[in-house]
Parts: structure tokens; C-alpha cells; sequence
């Protein structure tokens, strides 16, 4: 017994090294001839051209006001279809149609449609290589990044409503731009400096929306855009964008307007900071009337930890100033408001967001308050 | 004596059976190789140009050739390295962030999705620019890797483990 015990326990501790090494050893190994993958998902991995995506975002909203500003009780939002297609390696094209509900829907002769269908987005984009990319089309004009960051996937926003400077249909800045725009992005030791140049319609008759069917005057609109997301500081994105363009309105002289904006945007959700101003400026053309007008927002979200993942409650500052003299601006109100909110996310794809909005358009009248529910998503 | 040597069987096979799971769990885990098409002229990234890859942000390698992106599946343990340590992203985030990606027209080609290490190394190798992540321990002779901050799989302060 003396003699066979450390015989039988040195066995057995060599047996559980190398089943344990045994364990560990498959993984380890490298081998030089990997099994045969499936060919079925490999070809399919393989890139066909043109090659269609289709998504789509939808939200559905509930409000109540003490002022009728927008809807009350429940509401369709925009059904957004997002086209995204590689035409070959180099060129794709990118679309967005929205489908907007109508007030008017069934009035007038012929009676108006259910909903207004609009080409939000329809951009070509040659990529000749990351510091050089041209494309042509109807885009959000980017000056500004709330606009060119969430365009109308109300999913991919934290808050219900956009910054009222940026609302769609809003006339402060141009939201839509028809044109061409030249865009890159070059390493710069680790700023990554991005850039936007483009030349375009601008505005059209409607000030609130762009040139689609042609330019209404002979000087093109200009914008320019630069921004830094250092490597250093990953979430960070500071920048700034001038825009210049002629603006014709039947009835009215012709005015210069001059945008200047800037951003910074921290991107994190833990916290999400978003700061954007912008300053727009109308000379009369042979005039001398010269107003300026500006807007800015803060806005503030933190997604909670831990269990609490799921939730992300959100502040948000706006403030519009109009120069009551601005001829181009007349009936575009001032705002000093604020949003508090918060977002759950039911599901990868869904969100349910709750928020309240304090808005007072004159100074010493009456806010008006409201409570609002959205259900968005992306399909 | 027969007593005595039933008992120490028993207790060694108790022992095995115990030290068999631990030795499992046990397993050092393994480096993620960041394997790239033989036609790529790239021999080592930083991290910073790894996460401006695997987030879209850079589309072309030196001599404009296109970046194709072969990402594992989610739950490989090879995409749970890639967002946690080069993007610090959730899946949820890592998700809605190509969503937003796409949707800004920022680029037509997302990701594409690779089932298995021998679809991803099949791929890498056939596909020009590709550029893929599979565990160390399945990286074939011949095949590319890429210093990441001039550190191999293995090396100690290897990023992506």
C-alpha cells in the first residue's frame, strides 16, 4: 500500500493534467487547413450590385396642451422609408420618402389626401476615397447637426420633438439644400478634420423649403462645413459651417443671408450633450436694412446604469431671438423653452418617450405647457 | 488495505470529476486577431484607426481600396471583444449606431455578418479589403494579421482579448 499510493496518486494527477491540457488544447492549436465553410452563406456574403435596402421608421404620438401648438390627443408621425442602394463599389444612392399626415385631409375640390408624400432625401454619391466623396441631390443641409444626424428616424433621436431652430417646415435655417456637395475626412494626427463644401439652390419661393424645381434667382447658394471628432476625446465632435445665399420672395426685395453655426456634441449616452447655436443674418440687396437673429440649444440626456439601462432621462434648453425688423423672418416666432423628458427603450428597435415642453413665445405672456407620449420605432 | 485503497479511488475520481469543469472554465481567454485580405497594405493599426474601421468612419485603405467589414455574428466572443474594447459600445448601441450610419447616408454598405471562424477566414481571404477578427487560436499559416499599436496576438498589452 505504501508503495503503490504515490504511484496510484501520481498517476491520477498526471490523468486530470492532461485531460486538462486536453481540454484547453483544441482551442489552442492553429490549424493550417480551417474546415470548409458553408459555400451557401459565403456566396451570399459576396457584394451584388445594385443591392436595395429598405428600412422604414414610424412614431406614434399623443398630446395634450393648454395652447393649440401642433396636435393635440393622438396623432400618426411621418412613416419614413429609407432607400439605401450600392449602384458598385464606388457610387451608391441614398433616398428618404416621408408620408406626413394631413389636418386638411378630405377638404378642398379635389379633396386633399390622407397624407403628403415627400422625397426628403435623394442624394448620388460618388466615393473616390475617404478625403474625396461628391454626390448630388436633395439633402438636410448640413449646417447644422441635429439636422444631418437624425433626419426623420424619430427612433434615433433621445427626445420626441427636434430643437425648434431645426424643426422640419421651420424656416430659421434652410433644412433642405438641392445641389452638390464634395465631403471628406482626413486623419490630421488624429483630429480627423471632416469637411462639407457644397453650391445649391438654396431657398426657394417658400422659404421653408429648398430650390427643387430650379433656383428662383442667379446666385447659388454656398455652404461650408468643418469639424473635428478627435481620437483622443472618442464621442466628441466640435464644428462649425457658414452658409450664404440670395433669398427671392414675390412681394418683397431681395435680402443676402448669411449663416453662421457651430456644435459641439458629445456622444456617449453616459452623458449625451448636445450644443448647437446659429446666427442668421438678412441684407437687403441695395437696402440698407440689416437684421440678425440668432438660436441655440443645450440639451442634456444621461442613460441610466446598471438595471436601469433601459431609461434615459433628457433636458433640453432652446432659445429663438427674431429681430422684429427682419422682413424675411415676419411670423417666425421667438422662444425661450424647455423639454424634460425621458426615453425607455422597450426594445433594440422601440422606444416609448414621455416628455413635458414650457414654451414662452413673448416676454410676460403666458407659457404654453404641454405633456406629450411618442411610441417610435425603426422596421 | 482494500478499504483504504477503494477510498483514495474514490476521492481521486471525485477529484477528477471536479477538476475537470474547473479546467474547463479555467481556459485562459484568447486573443482576438484582427486578420486582413493579402492585397491590404496595411501592416499595424492603432486602436483609434481600428475603431474608425469597425464604426464606418474610414471606408478605404491606403491606395483607395475599399474596407469590407466581416463582423462575427452577436454572442461570438470575437464581436463582444471588438464593441467592448474598441468601440465601448453595447449591442444595442453598436446596432443603432450602423442603423444611424446608413440613415445618414453616411455609407451604403454595412457590416457584413459571418456565422463561424471558417466563414470569416474563407471570406477575408477571398474578399479585396477585407478585414475580419477571429480568435487567435484559428488563425491559419499564410494567413494576414495586423499589429494593432504595434502588439501581436500573444504579446503582452494586446488589446483585444
Amino acid at each position: 500500500m505504501t508503495d503503490r499510493s504515490p504511484t496510484l496518486f501520481i498517476v491520477s494527477v498526471a490523468l486530470v493534467s492532461l485531460l486538462c491540457l486536453g481540454s484547453a488544447q483544441p482551442a489552442v492549436a492553429q490549424p493550417a487547413h480551417p474546415a470548409p465553410p458553408d459555400e451557401q452563406a459565403t456566396r451570399e456574403a459576396q457584394p451584388e450590385y445594385p443591392s436595395l435596402h429598405l428600412s422604414g421608421f414610424a412614431d406614434i404620438n399623443f398630446a395634450a396642451q393648454n395652447r393649440n401648438e401642433g396636435a393635440r390627443g393622438f396623432s400618426e408621425g411621418q412613416f419614413t422609408l429609407h432607400l439605401v442602394s450600392a449602384l458598385s463599389p464606388r457610387v451608391a444612392f441614398f433616398g428618404e420618402l416621408t408620408f406626413s399626415p394631413r389636418s386638411d385631409a378630405g377638404t378642398g375640390s379635389p379633396p386633399a389626401t390622407g397624407f403628403n408624400a415627400e422625397v426628403e432625401r435623394a442624394i448620388i454619391r460618388f466615393d473616390q476615397s475617404d478625403q474625396l466623396k461628391v454626390s448630388f441631390g436633395r439633402y438636410h443641409t448640413p449646417i447644422n447637426w441635429w439636422n444631418t444626424a437624425f433626419h426623420h428616424g424619430q427612433w434615433l433621436q433621445t427626445t420626441i420633438s427636434r430643437p425648434e431652430m431645426t424643426q422640419f417646415g421651420g424656416r430659421f435655417i434652410p433644412v433642405h439644400f438641392v445641389g452638390a456637395l464634395a465631403e471628406g475626412v482626413f486623419p490630421s494626427g488624429g483630429w480627423n478634420i471632416n469637411y462639407q463644401a457644397g453650391v445649391g439652390n438654396g431657398r426657394g419661393n417658400v422659404i421653408s423649403r429648398a430650390g427643387d424645381a430650379g433656383d428662383n434667382n442667379d446666385v447659388p447658394a454656398f455652404l461650408l462645413n468643418v469639424s473635428t471628432k478627435p481620437d483622443r476625446a472618442f464621442g466628441l465632435q466640435v464644428g462649425g459651417s457658414v452658409y450664404a445665399d440670395r433669398i427671392t420672395t414675390a412681394g418683397r426685395p431681395d435680402f443676402n443671408e448669411r449663416i453662421v453655426a457651430a456644435h459641439a456634441v458629445w456622444q456617449h449616452e453616459d452623458p449625451e450633450i448636445i450644443a448647437e447655436i446659429a446666427d442668421v443674418r438678412h441684407k437687403q440687396v441695395g437696402g440698407s436694412l440689416s437684421t440678425s437673429n440668432l438660436a441655440y440649444y443645450v440639451q442634456a440626456a444621461y442613460r441610466l446604469p446598471a438595471s436601469a439601462h433601459l431609461w434615459k432621462p433628457y433636458y433640453r434648453f432652446e432659445h429663438i431671438d427674431i429681430n422684429t425688423n427682419d422682413v424675411v423672418f415676419a411670423g417666425v416666432p421667438s422662444l425661450d423653452g424647455s423639454t424634460i423628458g425621458v426615453r425607455f427603450d422597450i426594445s433594440t428597435y422601440a422606444a416609448i418617450k414621455t416628455e413635458g415642453r414650457f414654451r414662452r413665445r413673448v416676454e410676460n405672456q403666458p407659457r404654453t405647457n404641454g405633456w406629450f407620449l411618442q411610441i417610435a420605432f425603426t422596421f | 488495505m482494500a478499504r483504504a485503497l477503494r477510498r483514495r479511488i474514490v476521492c481521486q475520481t471525485l477529484w477528477l470529476a471536479l477538476a475537470w469543469p474547473v479546467a474547463l472554465g479555467a481556459q485562459p481567454p484568447h486573443d482576438v486577431a484582427v486578420v486582413v485580405h493579402p492585397d491590404v497594405p496595411v501592416d499595424g493599426l492603432t486602436t483609434a484607426d481600428l475603431r474608425r474601421l469597425v464604426l464606418g468612419d474610414r471606408g478605404f485603405w491606403p491606395g483607395s481600396l475599399r474596407v469590407t467589414l466581416l463582423l462575427r455574428a452577436p454572442v461570438a466572443h470575437e464581436r463582444d471583444v471588438v464593441l467592448k474594447n474598441i468601440c465601448e459600445m453595447t449591442e444595442a448601441q453598436f446596432r443603432q449606431h450602423w442603423i444611424a450610419k446608413v440613415f445618414r447616408a453616411d455609407t451604403a454598405v454595412a457590416p457584413k455578418i459571418v456565422y463561424s471562424s471558417e466563414m470569416a477566414v474563407d471570406l477575408v481571404n477571398r474578399m479585396a479589403g477585407a478585414i475580419a477578427f477571429i480568435d487567435a487560436a484559428q488563425v491559419g499559416r499564410g494567413m494576414r494579421v495586423v499589429k494593432i499599436d504595434g502588439r501581436m496576438p500573444g504579446d503582452k498589452g494586446y488589446t483585444l482579448h
